[in-house]
């Protein structure tokens, strides 16, 4: 009997050995899984508990955190097809917070934002507010998928197409393309988010660039090549540069954004109040008759150069 | 605390060391008896679970794998592959925590209400070899549901991807090798759940060992919880937050099916860190189990 008792409290002290040797292994299971388990990550549960929906408590508690993500989703297409766009926010908010690695939820959320519900708007307060609301939750996208080259790329094209601001946008497009698995087209955006603001001196380094990526992929060759030579022929072209400040300006005008004012354009000046192009020297606008500035600066979206 | 988060892992191999070299006499003749034991009873656990018709519950979740692809017909081919992936995956998960519970929970106090164990346990066979023979039966069951159900899934997920034709934008993926890995991953976190709800079936009633299963269920699916609590807490919350954290199964590390159904990439080495981890923490709760049932007046 006393051979027992002995052998009992060593057992148990074998089981607190054992226990003490797993310490190393779950600290090593935290590192190589810091999305989850970082005290630093973007997402944490409790947040999820904090701030989140009904939804997210529950299946956080549960661990089906994924196919609760998916039921709303479905439903949120439900939603989608009787056309309350409001109430597809916290539906979207929700999936979101459930799934972060959801990158199609995160690309809808944003794009909704920044496109339909901006769009919608009837002031410019609300139109500024869906806007920026829209790369907010597009930039919190790629917090949580940091490598996903899809997230990044969403995050740069709405800068570029909604947003028109073509540095910010240009950051981003680089980050996208020297992601893993990043396609041809996103190379090709490294260049065209300075097409239209005609900034050549990154212009064509990016057009060269681009070139000398994705050389078996004789479609992306093939444009690369037609953009450097069309940009080659008309880079010193009055008329094509005045094509550009109209498309430029024209696009924000009904974005209800600032006109690009283009002020080291060798050929025009940008009149501030309807963004149209006039002679280089006039001293009223050529289409609204308005005096023009003798110095070109003026509002803009963004700062003219990334600081 | 680093030196403390050093020294912990060395004394816990010194006290291991320890133990074994004192009890070295008592382990080596008793395993020597003791796996015939704990396999004869292992085969009589599973040949009682197909009485019990628990397969009739697999086929029933067979069927809603074999069917579900025709629900999300009508979505992109990454959303089908997605939907299938998580659905499926979670599905294998819902049934496979059911079945561990009803199945564990009911081994060892069915056993006492109904005295067979008086007959068990009056031939050779010793307290912790009936304990562990139970589990092991466990095991082999969970282990063939959860394989009928993953092949189901993986079979359903490659005629999928010959019948659904990809678009520009969207093609059906459906990442095998995740799968596969994320379904071994369900099977390891049932394995922990299971021996846990063997240790309270020791100590309590049927009833009460499914009410607790159920719970250790979600607070193990929890963890990150604790552990972000405990990492904002400080004071003696603080140490019994970490207490709480170190005694809960952590299910949360065997958890792949999120990156599985995201076709992210997979944390492979952290996955054996969670087995090894497992089979630790299993390890140390059979212990008790076994101690508990020793002391259990039968």
């Amino acid at each position: 009997m006393r051979g027992y008792r002995v052998s009992r409290w060593l057992l148990a002290l074998l089981g607190i050995g054992v226990l003490m040797l797993l310490v190393p292994a779950q600290e090593s299971i935290h590192k190589a899984r810091p999305r989850l388990f970082d005290p630093n990550r973007k997402t944490r549960t409790t947040s999820g508990l904090e701030l989140g929906p009904t939804p997210a408590v529950i299946a956080s508690l549960g661990g089906f955190r994924t196919v609760a993500a998916d039921l709303l989703w479905m439903r949120m297409e439900r939603v989608w097809d009787t056309g309350n766009w409001w109430a597809l926010l916290p539906l979207l908010d929700a999936v979101t917070q459930l799934d972060p690695n959801f990158i199609l939820a995160w690309k809808v959320y944003g794009w909704h934002c920044a496109y339909n519900m901006n769009a919608e708007s009837e002031t410019l307060l609300d139109r500024k507010y869906w806007l920026d609301r829209g790369l907010e939750i597009l930039r919190r996208a790629v917090d949580v998928n940091p490598k996903s080259w899809e997230m990044v790329f969403e995050l740069g094209w709405t800068y570029y197409d909604r947003a028109h601001q073509p540095y910010r946008a240009a950051e981003y497009v680089r980050q996208a393309d020297e992601l893993p698995g990043a396609p041809s087209y996103v190379t090709r955006m490294r260049y065209r988010v300075y097409e239209h603001i005609m900034d050549f001196d990154r212009l064509f380094p990016e057009l060269r660039y681009a070139l000398s990526r994705h050389k078996d992929d004789h479609a992306h060759q093939k444009l690369v090549k037609r953009d450097l030579e069309w940009w080659s022929k008309v880079r010193d072209d009055p008329r094509e540069h005045r094509r550009q400040i109209t498309i430029e300006n024209t696009a924000r005008q009904q974005r209800a954004l600032p006109f690009w004012l283009f002020p080291d354009d060798p050929y025009w000046v940008v009149c501030p109040y309807d963004g149209l192009p006039s002679k280089k020297g006039s001293k009223v606008c050529q289409a609204c008759g308005r005096p023009l500035p003798a110095s070109p600066a003026g509002p803009t979206s963004e700062p003219l150069l990334p600081g | 605390m680093p030196v403390l988060s050093r020294l912990i892992p060395v004394l816990g191999v010194i006290v291991v060391a320890t133990v074994v070299v004192l009890t070295r006499g008592a382990w080596l003749p008793a395993i020597g008896h003791a796996l015939p034991a704990i396999w004869r009873i292992a085969k009589v656990t599973v040949a009682e679970a197909r009485r019990r018709r628990v397969v009739q519950a697999v086929i029933i979740l067979v069927a809603v794998i074999l069917f579900s692809p025709t629900f999300f017909s009508y979505r992109s081919p990454y959303e089908q592959a997605r939907t299938l992936i998580s659905g499926g995956l979670a599905a294998i998960m819902v049934f496979g925590i059911l079945l561990a519970i009803f199945v564990a929970a009911f081994l060892i106090p069915h056993e006492i209400e109904t005295r067979t164990v008086y007959a068990v346990l009056a031939k050779p066979v010793r307290r912790f070899e009936f304990v562990l023979g139970k589990y092991l039966g466990a095991l082999i069951i969970l282990g063939v549901i959860v394989a009928v159900m993953t092949g189901v899934l993986v079979l359903v997920l490659v005629l999928q991807d010959k019948i659904v034709h990809d678009l520009p934008d969207s093609a059906f993926n459906p990442n095998l090798g995740p799968v596969l890995f994320a379904a071994a991953m369900n099977y390891c976190a049932l394995a922990v759940l299971t021996g846990l709800i063997i240790l309270i079936s020791t100590v309590a009633s049927t009833t009460m060992t499914v009410v607790s299963a159920f719970i250790i269920w979600a607070i193990g699916s929890g963890q990150t919880f604790f552990h972000d609590l405990a990492e904002r807490a400080s004071g003696a919350s603080r140490v019994l937050l970490l207490v709480l954290y170190t005694i809960v199964p952590k299910l949360e590390n065997f958890d792949f099916r999120n990156e599985a159904s995201n076709f992210m990439s997979m944390s492979y080495v952290s996955g054996w860190h969670a087995v090894l981890q497992g089979i630790g923490y299993t390890f140390v709760v059979l212990l008790v189990a076994a101690l508990f049932f020793n002391d259990r007046q039968v």
